[in-house]
C-alpha cells in the first residue's frame, strides 16, 4: 500500500542570517536589501532615508538627546532619540562632524528635527522589511 | 542659513517619502508596490487639502 502523502511543509531555511541582516539594514539604509540581493530596493530605501534626513539637515533641525526634566519631555525626548539612532550611519557621521544645533525655535527649525526622526522610522521600516524577506516570509 | 520651506512643500515631501516606502516594504511584486505607494500618496494628499480646508473655515 502506497504511503499517503505528507502535508506538513517542511521548514525553509532562512535566506541569510536575520539578525545580521537587520543590523546591517539599521547601519547602512537599505544595506539589508543589498545584502539579500534586493539591489533596486536596497538603493531606493538609502535614497529615500538619506532625502529626509538631508531635508532635516538643510532646515538645522535640533537632534533629541534623551533625558528631560519631567516625565513627558523624558518619553519625547527619548522617542525622538531612537527614531533619530535609527537613521544609523547618517546619525553617526552626523555627529562625528560635530553637529549640535541648538532648538532654535520657528517652524523651519521644528520640521528639521521631524524629518531628522522620520529618517529613521522609515528606516526601522525598511529593517522589518529586509528581516522579513531574511526570514522567507517575503520575496 | 537654514532652508525655509512652506508647510505645504514640507508636507509634499514627507508624503511622497513616506509612499515610496510604504509602496515598498507592504506588497510583493513591483506593479502593486507602485500602485500603493500612489495610493497612499493619494490620500496624504486628500488628508492635507482636506485638513487644510477645514482649518480654512474653523479659522475664517
Amino acid at each position: 500500500m502506497p504511503a499517503a502523502p505528507s502535508t506538513a511543509s517542511a521548514p525553509v531555511a532562512p535566506l541569510k542570517s536575520p539578525v545580521v541582516t537587520a543590523l546591517i539594514a539599521w547601519i547602512i539604509p537599505g544595506g539589508g536589501h543589498f545584502w539579500l540581493g534586493r539591489r533596486g530596493r536596497g538603493l531606493i530605501v538609502f535614497c529615500t532615508v538619506l532625502a529626509a534626513f538631508g531635508v532635516g539637515l538643510l532646515m538645522y533641525g535640533p537632534m533629541f538627546h534623551p533625558g528631560g526634566s519631567d516625565v513627558l519631555t523624558r518619553v519625547i525626548n527619548i522617542g525622538g532619540f531612537i527614531g533619530n539612532l535609527a537613521s544609523g550611519i547618517f546619525y553617526f557621521v552626523t555627529m562625528a562632524c560635530g553637529y549640535a544645533q541648538p532648538d532654535a525655535g520657528g517652524h523651519a527649525s521644528d520640521y528639521g528635527s521631524k524629518f531628522l526622526v522620520v529618517a529613521g522610522l522609515l528606516n526601522i521600516l525598511a529593517m522589518v522589511d529586509a528581516y522579513e524577506i531574511a526570514t522567507r516570509q517575503k520575496d | 542659513m537654514p532652508v525655509h520651506f512652506s508647510h505645504f512643500e514640507m508636507s509634499l515631501v514627507f508624503a511622497l517619502l513616506a509612499s515610496i516606502i510604504l509602496g515598498l516594504v507592504t506588497k510583493r511584486t513591483d506593479r502593486d508596490r507602485v500602485r500603493y505607494g500612489a495610493y497612499c500618496f493619494g490620500c496624504f494628499m486628500v488628508a492635507l487639502f482636506g485638513i487644510g480646508w477645514v482649518m480654512h473655515f474653523l479659522h475664517g
